[in-house]
């Protein structure tokens, strides 16, 4: 067998046996059920919190979204009113596009930079790697409220780190959170330079799951380090990348923490964020079935997305 | 136990065919029940009317912190208070719940929410998470329990602001001014003299920061500049210029929004200047940064800003933790020949009562936190003028110049608009604000935008 056939084999496993194993199971789902029932009422704890605080507030989001909240009073069913309001509003239309190049940007940056990092770290020895590994991940578990106000500091106009360096290269000032031009390519840089360690972790781990064969085989065939990285490692890190790509697209349409800390949305709503005016629209507006319905766009939105990505990247293509 | 180790013991037994009799109908209901017991024991508790209609029970109070005593709690004033009560009034329990300041608007709301309000909150209905929609929903209990004379003791435009429907939803309890303090150091370091008693001209003021903008070693850079505010929602320091002109957000019934005549364009472009032609005022000037602007004067370290307008509070600030030399001064005067500020009420509100009997309880323990001596000592303590005439008269800051000025300049007071939909409102007027006061849009620009905006929530 040479190579390019362990290759194939390797990325192509036996599709016969793996249907087998995947057979459907033709026995009663209950019976199954009832035989493993200890399994069941182990997961009923967990079953029951997530009803509590999950399951019921999703659903009930949904069929508030269709209602004008009341306080005292029961809630008055408005059908598809809210979600009318949403698309007309002028500043729902500003925080979708917002949140959109906030995306779009962040999200292939965070992906292709903790690919890269992950591929330069996993050549080193095992004391580098656990450093490296370390410092990448630090920031994952700052919080990132933390983080936002160094990265206001950072910013300011008369002291930051930023101007700073531009003062030294006789450029002028720049009011990065103040100037509505500026204020949301701010926090796009500062989310694209705050290091994706989880990505880079992941990336770490399903590296090392991959077989030395390939790479052997491939030397023998003559491919170098460059077309190893190009057609064995990304396309084999597919599965990974994937997920990558859903929780970070999922996160940064969920983008929050840093629009509070760092520009309250402003100025002018140059930085509003679906998630920050959903908050707006529910904890200072109060109107619970507007943010409702905001949220259950939101929710298609990032259904889309992750559909979409899902059919683009995954693994048996 | 909780659910889990129950449900855990359950397995174990199971394992060991103690309980393999058992039904599981038996151990669901098991289940049920101890949900419902932990559910049951999150409600709240009503107390007990006796048979002459005397109430007895927990009264739940929310309030902020306060004046410190000696060790540093600033709670006891309340604390106080809830024993005189609770002596006077057996089987009667006030229950403190501390909440930060910063945080009691959100929390109130998320509360009022779910319905699970406390019977009386502080709240300055003038932009909190009160609003008229919750009076009509009947969430805040009318306060039909003063007396004429009571009544008459309250200045009129703090009862106005509790006003709905002519009927009054809450008892004043402190008045707040926005006056400008003036760092006199910085005035004699440059040789400037301070506005005589506080009054000048917008003519005056622009001179009088031209003078206190400088650069104090030489380098080519400015120090100190005469001016700064900042533009945030919900905080209105550098508003009462925009009114100076005879301009005004809007309307008298709030019907049409009218911040972009020509006296309010020109009010707000007059100010934004100050920063982008006149250079008198540093970037942050218009800026978000609350913080920021208030150290900037205040802090020793930097004194790099000779003049801001604040709320009250701050002049107790720059009398304690920031000790400043300096004076209190009106907003200059514009077109419309007569000073005014912005001023705000502070309140205790009753949150929907579920009986009578309790409802006057709880009216009784409003009036004993909010009767002249108390206002009084709220005054001399914690930095508010008396929204009780009486409270006023007792001369609260007779060894306080600077409190004294700013109480003058209560007459000077006119409110935000009272509008259901403030909150959006506001914050289109604020962005917009701030877009001028970066020099991206002219104030025409920007408030023929905002009147766009805002007609469609008025609409």
């Amino acid at each position: 067998m040479d190579g390019s056939e362990a290759l194939k084999e390797e990325i192509q496993p036996n599709r016969k046996e793996n249907k087998k194993v995947h057979e459907p199971n033709k026995r009663n789902i209950w019976q199954e059920m009832k035989k493993n029932y200890a399994s069941y009422l182990f997961l009923t704890p967990k079953l029951i919190l997530f009803t509590m605080f999950i399951a019921i507030p999703v659903i009930w989001a949904l069929v508030l979204s269709f209602q004008e909240y009341r306080v005292t009073e029961s809630n008055i069913f408005v059908g598809l009113q809210n979600y009318i309001a949403s698309f007309e509003s002028t500043m729902f239309k500003k925080a979708l596009w917002n949140t959109f190049r906030f995306t779009i940007v962040t999200v292939p940056f965070n992906i292709i930079s903790a690919l890269i990092i992950a591929s330069l770290i996993f050549p080193l020895g095992k004391l580098s790697q656990n450093f490296f590994r370390s410092a990448f991940y630090l920031p994952t578990v700052t919080s990132m409220v933390i983080i936002a106000m160094v990265w206001r500091w950072m910013y300011n106009y008369d002291f930051g780190l930023f101007n700073h360096i531009l003062g030294w290269a006789g450029i002028e000032s720049v009011n990065w959170l103040g100037q509505s031009n500026s204020a949301l390519w701010a926090l796009i840089i500062m989310q694209c330079l705050i290091p994706f360690g989880v990505g880079i972790i992941m990336y770490l781990a399903s590296m090392g799951a991959i077989s030395k064969n390939l790479y052997e085989a491939a030397t023998i065939d003559g491919a170098g380090p460059i077309k190893q990285w190009l057609y064995i490692t990304i396309p084999l890190l597919k599965p990974t990348t994937l997920y990558l790509v859903i929780l970070s697209t999922i996160g940064s349409f969920q983008v929050f923490t840093q629009i509070i800390m760092m520009t309250g949305g402003g100025p002018d709503g140059a930085t509003e964020t679906l998630v920050h005016l959903i908050y707006k629209t529910g904890f200072r507006d109060f109107d619970f079935g507007l943010a409702a319905a905001q949220s259950v766009i939101l929710f298609g939105i990032i259904l889309i997305f992750s559909v979409i990505q899902f059919r683009m990247l995954r693994h048996d293509d | 136990m909780s659910l889990c180790s129950l449900i855990e013991l359950i397995i174990f037994l199971r394992g060991k065919n103690v309980v393999s009799r058992f039904k599981k109908s038996v151990l669901l209901t098991m289940m049920l029940i101890l949900l419902v017991g932990l559910l049951v024991a999150c409600g709240g508790d009503e107390g007990t009317t006796d048979e002459d209609g005397n109430w007895t029970g927990t009264i739940t109070i929310w309030d902020g912190p306060r004046w410190p005593d000696a060790d540093d709690n600033k709670y006891h004033w309340l604390e106080e208070k809830k024993a005189e009560f609770e002596d006077m009034h057996e089987g009667v329990t006030i229950e403190i719940v501390q909440v930060p300041w910063a945080e009691l608007p959100d929390k109130l709301g998320v509360n009022i929410a779910g319905e699970s309000w406390p019977d009386i909150a502080p709240v300055d209905i003038s932009g909190s998470a009160v609003s008229s929609e919750h009076i009509e929903q009947g969430v805040i209990e009318e306060v039909d329990f003063l007396s004429d004379d009571d009544l008459s003791d309250f200045y009129d435009n703090a009862l106005e602001a509790y006003t709905f429907e002519d009927k009054l939803y809450g008892i004043p309890n402190s008045i707040t001014v926005h006056s400008m303090l003036l760092n006199l150091d910085l005035f004699e370091e440059r040789g400037v003299e301070p506005p005589a008693d506080g009054k000048w001209t917008w003519d005056e003021f622009l001179e009088t920061a031209e003078a206190l903008t400088f650069d104090r070693d030489g380098d080519g850079e400015i120090d100190v500049y005469g001016f700064s505010t900042y533009i945030l929602e919900g905080y209105y320091e550098a508003w009462p210029f925009f009114y100076k002109d005879g301009g005004q957000p809007m309307n008298d019934d709030a019907t049409e929004f009218t911040f972009n005549s020509p006296e309010a364009v020109k009010a707000i472009q007059d100010l934004a200047d100050l920063k982008l032609v006149h250079d008198v005022a540093p970037m942050a000037h218009g800026g978000a940064e609350v913080g920021e602007t208030f150290q900037a004067w205040a802090n020793e370290e930097q004194r790099t800003v000779a003049m801001q307008p604040w709320a009250t509070w701050a002049i107790q600030s720059a009398q304690d933790a920031y000790p400043t030399n300096f004076m209190v001064a009106e907003y200059p005067v514009g077109d419309l020949g007569e000073p005014l500020t912005i001023g705000g009420v502070g309140g205790w509100l009753m949150f929907k009562q579920e009986s009578e009997a309790k409802k006057k309880v709880v009216a009784e323990f409003m009036q004993f936190i909010s009767d002249t001596d108390e206002q009084y000592r709220m005054a001399v303590e914690y930095g508010v003028f008396p929204a009780r005439i009486s409270a006023a008269d007792m001369d609260p800051y007779a060894d306080n110049p600077q409190m004294a000025r700013a109480q003058e300049m209560s007459e000077q007071v006119v409110m935000v608009p009272s509008h259901p939909q403030w909150k959006q409102i506001d914050e289109i007027i604020q962005g917009k604000l701030q877009v001028v006061f970066n020099g991206e849009k002219t104030a025409q620009e920007a408030m023929d935008e905002a009147a766009e905006e805002i007609e469609r929530i008025l609409d």
